[in-house]
């Protein structure tokens, strides 16, 4: 009898494969819509996708209210920089560029937020994450080629 | 040195990204992760006064008005799915670099649904691209 590997019996395993599908959904949707749509219009379309699941989260878990000014204020200041992020994005779709290069090299964003975190909040790099900023510089250079 | 327009455009997404990243960390300090994920969605409506397109809106093709409403969803879901693999046990070291392997989603469905592909340089980037946003997404110790 064959034998499942573990991980596939693992909840959390199927969760994290239904994000990479949803990410890989959310990346073709936006490239199909900027072919019609300016990258302005999709960003004021595309919030509105938050709506449904905004409110899923909320009545699911049913989560009482954190009444945190600071992780209130974050959280605003991650969802205008996500949407200057994603308006960006839009637009480079819509520039004509390559999809599939295009996703991966704005997928890079780790690489500012390790180097951020070195410097705001005096983390440590572990050597795989030097390894990886090797690659990302790599990938940048080839990119621009 | 000349640039292709989108290396512009995606080097500022990259930059946005990044900080929300770290904003990311922050908010997660003082707030649930479903209470963060909400906040980010209502900050998303901020900007809407300066994107809004006017009667503009309305000229466009259902089908593409489609597209971009499924692209916020898609992205939204998938901000969910992980929030709850991270619920369900799925340590964040491995989850994290696990779910930043979506653009191979895309480089596998681009030539079947947009009809594009990658020349082999390009291929070489993107496969430098996963192997950093894998590495990359490893946790890091405080100091």
């Amino acid at each position: 009898m064959k034998v499942i590997p573990q991980g596939l019996k693992a909840k959390w395993f199927w969760y994290s494969l239904l994000a990479v599908l949803c990410w890989g959904a959310w990346v073709l949707c936006s490239k199909l819509g900027t072919n019609e749509i300016p990258a302005s219009t999709m960003q004021f379309i595309f919030a509105f996708g938050f709506i449904p699941v905004a409110i899923l989260v909320l009545v699911m878990k049913r989560v009482k209210f954190e009444k945190s000014a600071k992780g209130i204020a974050f959280s605003l200041g991650n969802g205008i920089l996500a949407g200057i992020g994603g308006l960006t994005l839009f637009a480079a779709y819509r520039s004509g560029g390559n999809t599939s290069v295009i996703t991966a090299a704005t997928a890079l964003y780790p690489l500012i937020t390790v180097v951020l975190a070195v410097l705001v909040l005096r983390e440590r790099l572990n050597w795989l994450q030097m390894v990886g900023l090797g690659f990302a510089v790599a990938a940048i250079i080839i990119f621009s080629l | 040195m000349h640039l292709p327009p989108w290396f512009w455009f995606g080097l500022v997404t990259l930059v946005s990204w990044g900080i929300v990243g770290l904003f990311q960390k922050l908010s997660t300090n003082y707030l649930s992760a479903e209470w963060a994920l909400v906040w980010l969605a209502i900050g998303f409506f901020i900007l809407e006064p300066w994107l809004y397109p006017g009667k503009l809106l309305f000229t466009y093709s259902t089908r593409a008005l489609a597209w971009a409403l499924a692209s916020g969803f898609f992205n939204a879901l998938g901000a969910w799915a992980l929030l709850a693999a991270l619920k369900s046990g799925g340590k964040a070291s491995i989850v994290t670099p696990f779910t930043a392997l979506y653009p191979i989603v895309v480089v596998f469905l681009a030539p079947f649904i947009l009809h594009e592909s990658i020349s082999g340089l390009q291929a070489v980037g993107v496969v430098c691209a996963l192997i950093a946003v894998v590495l990359l997404s490893t946790e890091s110790s405080t100091g």
